[in-house]
């Protein structure tokens, strides 16, 4: 019996060995074998499209929303701001480069030099700060339709976020995963409980998309955010994160701070290969 | 002799209630200054863990129970700044614990 005992434990903490320290490639397939098994009739690709992926009926909605959507106006204001020079005479593709389209494929990326997770909306406001210029908010307006022009320029491109062979990238990686299943607030629930293990369910009128594909059609308009008060619908995908967290009732994290460009770091990561479809409508 | 008793007897409780009357807001007062202690230690350790909840006092909450707790307290209410302390210290304790139970936290497929 004892033996057994022993057996069982050894094996527990084997398992539960390997799968703290399996790699980022290992991670990337087992996520993506547990949503194509959950959903076997869900192309790959179609995962993009979020809860439209797994719900007929809304899908019907999204695409009759689709037909003119609501965030058209934002990617024009985003054209604007990437065309309209700073009071130095320099523009945004002076720190980007003169193709708008690839500028959100770059995006997150490891920084080796500063040893951190570099995100779009961070590399906005360093441009700005460096012009001179004053940093936008970082949740919505300016940053947020910026966001949507340079997302929109990028469809149809494939996310392709690299880890490098880095103790510190790696170690920013495992911070991203541990953040996505920890659980947390007083609802004691984790970003996976939500995306992962209940993805395709039902919360209130809402179903739960699944996590692969998040990150693709971002930033988002969103119906709620366009309310009285809200906004005006845009937000970005680190505003999300803390409208998740709230909702969970733990304390949110500052948009970019380390906590959600780590989360961004994994949770991108594991949509690699899904083409970018930003900005996208959900309710 | 009567009169002597009754006389000092008086005394005595004049002095006595002269005493004890501004003792209690001192008391309650008190009171509220450790517990506000202790909970902000508290909310310090679950922050330092990332394991804050939402309630406790940022600064989007409807409830707000540390900062919400501080005003009645100025406003002298006690009994009120006690009962939102001791709900703030409860579920700062529950958010280190919380943390701390998911250290570990993995995917489970």
């Amino acid at each position: 019996m004892k033996k057994t005992l022993t057996l069982l434990l050894s094996a527990g903490l084997v398992a539960t060995a390997t799968q703290a320290f399996s790699s980022p490639k290992e991670d990337l397939q087992h996520f993506r074998a547990y949503f194509e098994q959950r959903f076997p009739g869900v192309q790959l690709n179609d995962f993009s499209n979020g809860p439209y992926a797994l719900d007929a009926s809304k899908r019907l909605q999204w695409e009759s929303m689709e037909e003119f959507p609501p965030y058209e106006e934002y990617v024009d204001k985003g054209r604007e701001i990437w065309e309209t020079p700073f009071k130095n005479g320099k523009s945004f593709a002076s720190c980007f480069g003169k193709d708008p389209s690839k500028v959100r494929v770059k995006y997150p990326h490891w920084d080796s030099k500063t040893q951190q997770v570099v995100t779009l909306e961070g590399d906005i406001n360093k441009c700005l700060k460096a012009n001179g210029e004053k940093p936008f908010g970082w949740k919505k307006g300016k940053i947020a339709h910026l966001g949507a022009y340079l997302g929109y320029e990028a469809r149809g491109q494939k996310t392709n976020v690299v880890i490098p062979n880095d103790p510190k990238a790696l170690e920013a990686y495992e911070e991203g995963k541990h953040f996505f299943y920890a659980k947390r607030g007083q609802l004691n629930m984790a970003c996976a409980d939500c995306h992962v293990y209940y993805s395709g369910q039902r919360i209130r009128g809402n179903t739960l998309s699944a996590a692969l594909g998040h990150t693709t059609h971002f930033p988002v308009f969103r119906a709620k955010w366009a309310k009285k008060g809200k906004g005006d619908g845009l937000g970005t995908l680190h505003r999300r994160y803390g409208g998740c967290n709230k909702q969970v009732r733990a304390r949110p994290f500052k948009a970019q701070g380390k906590e959600y460009r780590n989360l961004e770091f994994f949770h991108t990561y594991m949509s690699n290969g899904l083409e970018i479809n930003a900005p996208g409508y959900r309710e | 002799m009567k009169k002597l008793i009754t006389a000092l007897g008086l005394a005595l409780l004049i002095a006595g209630c002269n005493a004890t009357t501004p003792q209690k807001p001192t008391s309650m007062k008190a009171q509220y200054e450790a517990a506000l202690a202790e909970t902000q230690a508290a909310v310090k350790k679950a922050a330092s863990v990332g394991g804050e909840w939402r309630d406790i006092r940022w600064k989007k909450s409807k409830k707000k129970y540390l900062p919400s707790a501080v005003k009645a307290a100025e406003a002298g209410d006690y009994a009120k700044a006690l009962k939102l302390l001791d709900i703030a210290k409860f579920q700062a304790e529950a958010g280190y614990k919380q943390a701390m139970a998911q250290k570990n936290a993995g995917p489970r497929f």
